[in-house]
């Protein structure tokens, strides 16, 4: 979830001094074909043949004007049209500028959402619920039903949610306007998040998971980012398999509840309409739709721990190192950030100067890549040959000392202040552009006139003023270093940089269950928290009087799942305390029966039986760690412990590896879901969640007659209790025979 | 209206095939209204210079940009016989500078860039003698050709030209050529506007042609990356096989032994003939004052002598007599291309052929994407271009369809029989018509936010078809299609005896027996030789 690319406004550096990569292409591209040596051949005329080659002679150069000569006017300030603001009965914010050029008509809804309100458990959720918003469909369409609609219009609609925004764009002919208007609002009111794509948009994030470390030249950055921000909050976190595996439709539900309502919305559209018509139509469009929630909160703060030090990915294929140097940055709004990106473009000036004369084959870009809503990063990354990575970084730390000490000559300084300022401009070079970054404004607290400020006070830096931003903002002493290289090839080693280096573990987590470490106050919490469902599940002691139970009862296998979907299961739990367990299970195909004295066990199926062992052995005793009874009196149970996750969430493991999480109904503080690891045939465990509801009173206990299962983030199953029958005095017995 | 073909063409060839699979979706009929031009009107400003040179500014002052674009009717379709590709090498050397831009003495350097093509003519005079030849005299020139020619690099400063733009804060310096034109275009902070016109005007009166072997060799390699893919040499195939004399059936980047003949002088005569004040379309959109522009047009643009306009394109394509088909053996997924010939962009009926282009071939409700992906699921893609390669000459109507694995081309074929006999047969519905209109007006519309791309497609305009409305009035003629002109198009050109058919297979794969000879699928030595 590595931001970077989203919320940035001015990243300037890198796009600012890469030369015009397509001029080049198309026009310059040189390649290989002469060598070396030198001619005595006199000069003489140009080929034969063509009167206008023979015509030519050598102009004398210097009469030619030369672009060093022109002197330009200052440049235009950036215009921000003034749009009619409006909010609509239901609290949506409107923002309308006519633009009468071209019959066209485009917008964009800007949502107060993103994944820094991801749940920890669940990273990967705002940008799913993006991605589905409007491939997912809604009530009345399917995805792809509105992709023709679209396409039949020739307009787009796209949906996204990044860092800090979400955003539904859309652009279409005027003549059209009212039908996208329409779409957009039953994509932002009416999203159904249909399974199939969920499951679609959860294999591309799984692929951009195992992708993470496969291009060489973005691992230093993607460490160096995760260092700087640090676990703490969520700008340092990044989706894993098993935050992305949990990631069920009741979750976008959820999201898509808590952040898309009314209130929480701001519309801006630009184009060739009247705004008091269009004030009316969209009146009358979204006068039914009135969901109110709690006004969603700031934003988490980015803690400032600075994690300087010098750390190493070492990977033996490389041919080259690549870089990443820096520390925390700061905001858009900052009052220096205009001598920052002044500052930061000279900085790489400066360097590239310096590798050039050291001929270390380096690449560099140095960004101050401040954000809108929360500090960016201060970074300079590079990429150079593995012999010269010392001495590099070295000279990087020497340079950004340099500017921190003394001022930057006068015509360095002139030609990084004009750069940044021309670059201000290409970030408003369509009317698209233009009406995004006006809403942004808005969205973030911004002042309207933001970009002609900047302009201004770009326009105003002085050199003193830069060096004393430097000295102040800029701390190498501070400094977060990340190599990504061969250190066998490195010339000098890293630990000459300062202090011992850091290895960073490249591995990708599988998806397995992360225990969480407990403190004292934690384990309180827990076991205060299961006190209460016991409370709510009819007492403990009532709890602790069932010595067996029975349960009957149907599942119901979703269609979708590969091999047995759609089929009806009939299952019978028997369970004698405190560890005898049977299952038996009437397939279409036949019956199977397991059972396990808590140690040891059988199964038989219609093929024979065997020792219960493998993938069953540990369905069946996480099927006997999950009794309901046990886990609500997990805190009695020896080799239990029992941990706190916050409010109405405990995570119980036992000494054998088990773990599973129990999330409680607030209200009635009833266990509502509880979620786990399950081990799969021939794969990595599948992360399960069972969802508990329709509680009813048996015997003075409330139990679930429905249980809903989600593995790996899809519908499984739902399961029908028939029947409950507790303390039915079960024989071990008669439990333990083999069906013959 | 070649643009709108064009544009499609780029659009899809710039999405890579996105994957857009969908059955159609019946949708009320749209009114759709005229473009309101008055707008734009009040805000364009168009003058020449007494040289010819045409200048057109378009304002639009929200941020300070200015957009650039310089168009010459130049292109590979005025390559001189046995000098293909000569155009392209012009465009590529523009980059390499002018006689102050680029050198450390241009004194020098012109004696060393001379020295060169004084070693190149001995070394062609050797070599002209045929097999009386000295072999071993032309080997020795040709590397004193070599020593020449980076002695003539040591007074190169490589890409300053570029750089000189990049320092000034330029962003999509570029350039092209295409059948018809050289094209340049570039953005700049709109404070800049006269470093373009400085540059530009160096560029266009004091070119220098460095380093010309060394792109001549570029453009080689740059034929030999294009047809190394089946799409590129089936299409390659495709033109070269539907058009006998018409320049069209040659590559862009022209045939590699004539572009490795070519020579500085040759560089230079066509710079000379063909890129003239008369000859010359400049749109510049943004944040631009026209009175400012006016006057530094005739400072820098002034002093370009007038000269006579190049001759007009003469070449005709004769009629066909019969279906052709080309097959390509060559590695990869196959690719079937079906083409019909048509008359150029200035035909009455160019608007139905581009009418007809959205009606098969747009998005997924596209008729052909419709059957062949869709329904019988015999191709994974498909592609339909209205002006192939280029409008300004007789064309060609194509169809690419990409064979789904496990299915043949006359499957493809077949799919495609079908959609052109619904076309000939059965008058499209209103709701059809309609989507395809709106999805044209959107798909150009949708071009014209961008600056860079407005002063393209007006460049364009101006250039062929001789005024900038015509971007406009175009979609006037789209939205005046009926039903009735689309069958009788269709009839008219979509036969056996405009067509031309290329597609791949694997090597080796070209003999064995394949199912049901259809007639344009007969093999080649049977029907057209002769």
């Amino acid at each position: 979830m590595k931001r970077l690319l989203c919320a940035i406004l001015l990243t300037a550096s890198a796009s600012a001094q890469t030369p015009p990569a397509k001029g080049a292409a198309a026009g310059a591209g040189t390649t290989a074909g002469t060598t070396a040596g030198q001619t005595a051949a006199p000069a003489k005329a140009d080929a034969a043949g063509t009167a206008a080659a023979a015509s030519k002679t050598a102009r004398p150069a210097a009469s030619a004007p030369s672009p060093k000569d022109l002197k330009y006017p200052a440049l235009h300030a950036i215009r921000i049209p003034k749009p009619e603001s409006f909010t609509l009965p239901n609290g949506i914010k409107v923002r309308l500028v006519e633009d009468h050029e071209l019959p066209e008509v485009q917008g964009t809804a800007l949502i107060r959402t993103g994944s820094a309100f991801d749940p920890p458990e669940r990273i990967g959720l705002a940008q799913m619920t993006g991605l589905l918003l409007r491939n997912g469909g809604t009530a009345l369409k399917t995805g792809e039903q509105i992709d023709t609609l679209l396409e039949q219009i020739g307009a787009s609609l796209d949906a996204s949610i990044g860092e800090t925004t979400g955003a539904v764009r859309f652009q279409t002919l005027k003549e059209n306007s009212e039908t996208v208007l329409l779409l957009l609002k039953e994509v932002l009111a009416q999203p159904a998040f249909r399974q199939d794509k969920l499951d679609a948009a959860r294999a591309q994030l799984r692929g951009a998971i195992s992708r993470r470390y496969a291009n060489p030249a973005t691992i230093a950055h993607h460490e160096f980012t995760n260092l700087v921000f640090g676990k703490e909050t969520p700008y340092g976190w990044e989706q894993q398999y098993s935050t992305v595996d949990r990631i069920s439709r009741n979750d976008l539900r959820a999201f898509h509840e808590r952040y898309f309502f009314p209130a929480n919305l701001t519309l801006g559209i630009t184009g060739d309409f009247d705004s008091a018509q269009l004030k009316k139509f969209l009146e009358s469009l979204f006068a039914d739709w009135t969901p109110r929630q709690p006004a969603v909160p700031e934003f988490p703060k980015v803690r400032n721990i600075a994690a300087p030090g010098v750390y190493l990915a070492d990977r033996k294929e490389l041919t080259q190192s690549y870089f990443s140097v820096g520390h925390l940055g700061g905001q858009l709004d900052g009052k220096e950030y205009a001598a920052l990106e002044v500052l930061c473009n000279a900085l790489r000036t400066r360097l590239l100067d310096r590798f050039r004369k050291m001929s270390n084959g380096s690449e560099i870009n140095t960004y101050w890549a401040a954000d809108y809503a929360h500090p960016g990063v201060f970074e300079i990354a590079g990429a150079v040959k593995s012999v010269s990575s010392y001495e590099t970084i070295k000279a990087v730390q020497q340079e950004v000392e340099a500017v921190r000490s003394a001022e930057l000559p006068e015509e360095d300084f002139v030609i990084a202040r004009d750069r940044v300022l021309q670059k201000l401009g290409f970030l408003f070079d369509t009317r698209t552009e233009i009406l995004d970054h006006m809403l942004q404004f808005e969205y973030y607290g911004f002042p309207v006139d933001y970009a002609p400020q900047l302009q201004k006070a770009i326009q105003s830096l002085t050199r003193a003023e830069l060096m004393r931003v430097a000295k102040q903002a800029i701390n190498p002493a501070n400094f977060t270093i990340v190599v990504a290289g061969n250190s066998a090839m490195f010339g000098d080693p890293l630990e000459r940089l300062g202090g011992p280096v850091a290895k960073l573990d490249l591995t990708i987590p599988e998806p397995k269950p992360e225990v969480v470490t407990s403190t004292d106050v934690s384990l309180a919490e827990g076991k205060q928290t299961l006190a209460k469902a016991q409370t709510a599940a009819g007492g403990a002691d009532k709890l602790a009087a069932i010595k067996d139970y029975t349960m009957l009862a149907e599942y119901q296998i979703d269609p979708a799942v590969p091999n047995m979907g759609g089929s009806k299961i009939v299952q019978t739990d028997r369970w004698i305390s405190p560890t005898l367990f049977r299952q038996d299970a009437i397939f279409p195909s036949g019956r199977v029966s397991a059972y396990t004295d808590g140690r040891i066990g059988w199964i038989s199926t219609p093929q024979g039986w065997g020792a219960l062992a493998g993938t069953q052995r540990n369905q069946v005793f996480g099927d006997l760690f999950r009794v309901y009874f046990r886990l609500l009196l997990s805190d009695r149970l020896e080799g239990r412990t029992v941990n706190g996750l916050g409010p109405d969430n405990v995570q119980i493991t036992d000494a054998a590896g088990q773990v599973a999480t129990v999330g409680f109904d607030a209200a009635t503080g009833l266990p509502r879901r509880v979620t786990y690891d399950t081990a799969q045939a021939g794969g990595p465990p599948i992360f399960c969640e069972d969802v508990y509801e329709d509680f009813r009173d048996v015997g003075g206990i409330q139990l679930p007659f429905k249980i809903t299962i989600h593995q790996g983030g899809r519908n499984f199953s739902e399961v029908t209790v028939k029947e409950y029958k507790l303390n039915g005095g079960i024989k071990p017995l008669e439990l333990g025979r083999r069906p013959q | 209206m070649r643009f709108a073909g064009n544009l499609l063409w780029i659009l899809a060839a710039g999405l890579g095939f996105a994957a857009q699979d969908l059955p159609a979706q019946q949708l009320p009929a749209q009114n759709l209204p005229a473009p309101d031009l008055k707008d734009l009107e009040k805000r364009v400003t168009e003058f020449s210079l007494p040289n010819g040179a045409h200048f057109i500014v378009l304002e639009r002052h929200d941020a300070p940009l200015i957009s650039f674009h310089m168009r010459l009717n130049a292109g590979s379709l005025y390559d001189p016989a046995g000098q293909t590709g000569l155009a392209h090498l012009v465009e590529r050397l523009a980059f390499k500078g002018t006689e102050s831009i680029g050198t450390r003495n241009w004194a020098e350097e012109k004696k060393a860039l001379d020295a060169i093509e004084e070693v190149y003519d001995r070394m062609e005079a050797e070599a002209n003698k045929g097999l009386k030849a000295d072999q071993s005299r032309v080997d020795m020139l040709r590397t004193q050709a070599r020593l020449a020619i980076e002695n003539a690099r040591r007074s190169v400063v490589a890409n300053e030209y570029q750089r000189i733009f990049s320092e000034n804060g330029a962003a999509a310096l570029e350039a092209r050529t295409t059948n018809a034109a050289a094209e340049f275009s570039v953005t700049l902070p709109s404070n800049r506007g006269e470093l373009w016109f400085l540059m530009e005007s160096q560029r266009l009166q004091h070119p220098a042609f460095r380093e010309v072997y060394a792109e001549r060799d570029a453009s080689v390699a740059e034929y030999r990356q294009h047809t190394e893919s089946a799409q590129g040499r089936v299409l390659g195939e495709l033109v070269a096989t539907a058009f006998t004399a018409f320049p069209y059936r040659n590559p862009l980047t022209g045939w590699p032994n004539d572009v490795s003949n070519l020579r500085r002088g040759d560089v230079k005569a066509f710079f000379e003939r063909y890129y003239v004040p008369g000859n010359i379309t400049v749109v510049i959109c943004g944040d631009a004052d026209p009175a400012e522009i006016k006057r530094l047009a005739e400072r820098y643009f002034g002093p370009m002598a007038a000269k006579s306009m190049p001759p007009l394109f003469h070449a005709d394509e004769p009629p066909q007599a019969g279906p052709r088909t080309t097959v390509v053996e060559i590695p990869g997924d196959p690719i079937l291309a079906v083409s019909y010939k048509r008359p150029s962009q200035y035909d009455r009926d160019d608007a139905v052929f581009d009418l007809i282009q959205l009606v098969v071939g747009q998005g997924r409700s596209g008729l052909l994407r419709s059957l062949a992906v869709e329904e019988k699921h015999v191709a994974v893609n498909t592609q339909v271009v209205a002006t192939f390669p280029d409008g300004r000459g007789p064309s060609l109507f194509t169809f690419l369809l990409f064979p789904a694995p496990g299915h043949t081309v006359e499957e493809n074929q077949q799919a495609l029989e079908d959609v052109l006999q619904r076309l000939k047969t059965t008058p499209l519905d209103e709701q059809t018509l309609a989507r395809a209109k709106a999805q044209g007006r959107a798909t150009v519309l949708r071009r014209l936010g961008s600056n860079g791309q407005m002063a393209e497609l007006l460049a364009l305009c101006h250039a062929e078809y001789g005024g900038w409305r015509k971007l406009f009035t175009n979609l006037e003629a789209l939205k005046a299609v009926t039903a009735e002109q689309v069958t009788r198009v269709a009839n008219r050109y979509f036969v056996a005896t405009g067509r031309t058919t290329a597609y791949s297979v694997l090597p080796g794969q070209s003999d064995p027996p394949r199912p049901a000879a259809k007639p344009q699928t007969a093999p080649r030595k049977g029907g057209q030789a002769q």
